[in-house]
């Protein structure tokens, strides 16, 4: 019991089967199995990108550029497809162009030892004009069918991404839990000098969080735009606060190695399916970021009490037991 | 040998660097000698030192609010919707600035009275706000004022508010001599706050908050009231943007000041303030903020597009941070190599 009101996972699941009840109860037709898969369908972009970020925050760092990356990416996509690229190509130049944005930061923050929030968010103003130096301000659209079709693909009413992410998300869960490489995340982020101490290579550990968040967003890329079929020069504006809401909802940790990759995928669902629900309960989808700001605020608020509350109880529990024969 | 030190510090660095920047650019394009024209440009960029120069006093704390943008669209809504129900403009301006402060003590009342992280906090803050901002005339429609105008004020969320009133418009227009109003009344806000943090017991603590809060706890700094203070500051000087803002787009918008977010932050952290705390000045960030303004402003001159100014300033960052970051590792690595051989002389 204890374990299960200290996970933040189980908070907010908690809190997302409750909405969903709301809403079901409020408008019988959220029920449907398509409105289900249809939220499934509309946080792909928020979970891969939230994904990316985890690594970053669990190293005790963090990046507001993933947006931009992703949109950078969805660019290089859309740009090399109407040059006549085959799709592969295509895909692949865009998840090398996201590898690479993340890199970038990744240099900048291990070896010239900048800031993180500071060059990610040099790097966000980077991208940001990047993306709009190479396609000259204008949308990219005529994109060819190709593209297009990964999304109407699907298995047993599912569509493909879905499937896809979940495998994504399914070996990102397992990897960061039995695979001693990924578990130096954890170790660095809890407590940098400790890790340094053991032998494991600290600065190369950060280095592929930034660079696995750059390579996440790309994937988030390949995704909005087969679902979307264009790319605008505001694609995935703003999706870093998110990623980063995204990830503190699930209960990873900005003070550093805490959090799962199903926490942070919780996390994204929930920040989409809150959009989704309003719209079902009849309030206007200017409110989302209101409700999204104060759900934030309230679980964090919630999580800080439980957190003190718990402490405070362990004190007493010491003392006593100490008092009692000092076992 | 006292002034030395003042040739050796940042603000020197960057006051200088400042001076260079505009002969350079004076020399590209002879507009830039003229004074006057150089004071009205300032008129593009205020907003940013409006809410750089008090995000310094929370910066220095170790915290970091970026809500302040929403807090420019959510002043200016504000205004905009208490003008329209008949109330003076002025005093619609002094409902905005209140709604700046409370914004503000919303945010320092969660980052002192819990151990989250700033950046999450302001983060809820920024959507809630920006929310609250779009939303906020449809609400008053709901809440049963539908006397404006058939569509009701939720036509003003895409739209704005404009026809404010002349007087109004005045403040951003206006100019003493030829300096205008704004950069005059920046000028004003940075001596005020430079004040209060160089020579008030509050601006001392603020340091020690940053530098190492536990010692402040044990040495009986009134932490929380101190860093709510600090947010407050932060939140009327971002309500003071979206003010000037309205005044000089001649209209009230909740979307005000969106993009504002990097050359805020920027300038912060240019002036010299360490992003983990217990530095930073307000001189500093003065005169990094108008660095990056007049640069913005010579690169427009020189056509360079707005995408490309973004790249600019995104790399500026990044390698000032980064040259200040390694000049500060090989200044350890320095004193680590004297420290070596002064023990193997002995």
């Amino acid at each position: 019991m204890k374990h299960l009101v200290r996970s933040r996972e189980a908070l907010v699941t908690l809190l997302l089967v409750l909405l969903v009840v709301v809403t079901g109860l409020f408008n019988p037709n959220f029920f449907k199995a398509a409105s289900i898969v249809e939220i499934f369908n509309a946080s792909l972009t928020l979970v891969l990108i939230a994904l990316g970020e985890m690594f970053v925050i669990l190293t005790r760092g963090i990046d507001v550029s993933v947006g931009a990356t992703a949109g950078l990416a969805a660019v290089v996509l859309g740009t090399t497809l109407n040059l006549g690229w085959p799709v592969g190509t295509a895909v692949l130049a865009a998840v090398l162009a996201g590898t690479l944005a993340g890199a970038l930061n990744a240099f900048g923050v291990t070896f010239l030892r900048v800031p993180p929030i500071i060059m990610t968010l040099g790097t966000l103003g980077i991208y940001r004009g990047l993306m709009r130096i190479i396609t000259g301000g204008s949308w990219i659209e005529n994109l060819p069918q190709s593209i297009k079709e990964p999304n109407l693909w699907g298995f047993l009413g599912v569509p493909f991404f879905v499937w896809a992410t979940l495998a994504l998300l399914a070996l990102t869960a397992f990897v960061t839990l039995r695979v001693r490489l990924a578990r130096y995340f954890y170790a660095v982020g809890d407590n940098e000098t400790g890790a340094y101490l053991l032998g494991l290579p600290v600065r190369w550990t950060q280095f592929a969080a930034y660079t696995l968040a750059g390579t996440f967003a790309a994937f988030a890329a390949v995704v909005f735009t087969s679902q979307i079929g264009f790319v605008s020069m505001n694609a995935a504006d703003g999706f870093e606060l998110k990623a980063i809401a995204a990830n503190v909802l699930g209960g990873v940790s900005l003070t550093g190695g805490v959090g799962t990759p199903v926490g942070a995928a919780i996390g994204a669902l929930f920040l989409t399916a809150v959009h989704s629900m309003l719209i079902f309960l009849g309030v206007p989808g200017i409110w989302d970021n209101a409700f999204a700001g104060i759900i934030l605020l309230v679980v964090v608020y919630v999580d800080y009490r439980v957190r003190s509350a718990l402490e405070l109880q362990r004190r007493q529990a010491r003392i006593r037991g100490d008092a009692g024969g000092g076992a | 040998m006292k002034w030395t030190r003042y040739l050796r510090s940042w603000e020197f660095a960057l006051f200088a660097l400042l001076l260079l920047e505009l002969g350079v650019l004076g020399l590209v394009n002879p507009v830039f000698f003229n004074l006057e024209n150089l004071l009205y440009s300032t008129l593009d960029f205020t907003h940013i030192l409006f809410a750089a120069l008090p995000l310094t006093l929370v910066i220095i704390t170790a915290g970091i609010d970026i809500s302040g943008v929403s807090v420019m669209g959510l002043a200016s809504i504000t205004l905009g919707l208490v003008w329209v129900a008949g109330v003076n403009v002025f005093a619609a301006l002094a409902v905005a600035l209140l709604v700046g402060v409370l914004a503000g003590a919303f945010n320092g009342f969660f980052v002192s009275r819990t151990d989250v992280n700033p950046l999450v906090i302001t983060l809820g803050t920024l959507f809630m706000f920006a929310g609250l901002a779009q939303g906020m005339p449809a609400l008053l429609d709901k809440l049963g004022f539908k006397a404006y105008g058939s569509a009701g004020l939720a036509a003003y969320q895409y739209e704005g508010i404009t026809g404010l009133p002349d007087a109004f418009i005045a403040l951003t227009e206006g100019s003493l001599g030829i300096v205008p109003y704004p950069f005059l009344a920046v000028l004003f806000f940075a001596l005020v706050l430079s004040l209060l943090l160089h020579k008030t017991r509050f601006g001392r603590y603020l340091y020690l908050i940053g530098v190492n809060p536990k010692a402040a706890v044990y040495s009986g700094v009134p932490i929380r009231r101190v860093l709510v203070w600090a947010y407050v500051f932060s939140g009327f000087g971002a309500a003071l943007a979206g003010v000037m803002l309205t005044s000089y787009f001649t209209s009230a918008r909740a979307d005000l000041g969106g993009d504002a977010l990097l050359p805020i932050i920027t300038a912060v952290v240019l002036g010299g303030a360490d992003i983990l705390g217990g530095s930073g000045t307000i001189l500093g960030t003065l005169l990094a903020g108008m660095i990056l303004g007049f640069l913005r402003q010579g690169l427009l001159a020189l056509g360079v597009t707005n995408d490309l100014i973004q790249v600019v300033v995104g790399s500026l960052l990044i390698l000032a941070m980064a040259t200040k970051q390694l000049l500060h590792v090989y200044g350890e690595y320095r004193l680590k190599r004297k420290a070596l051989s002064s023990r193997d002389g002995r």
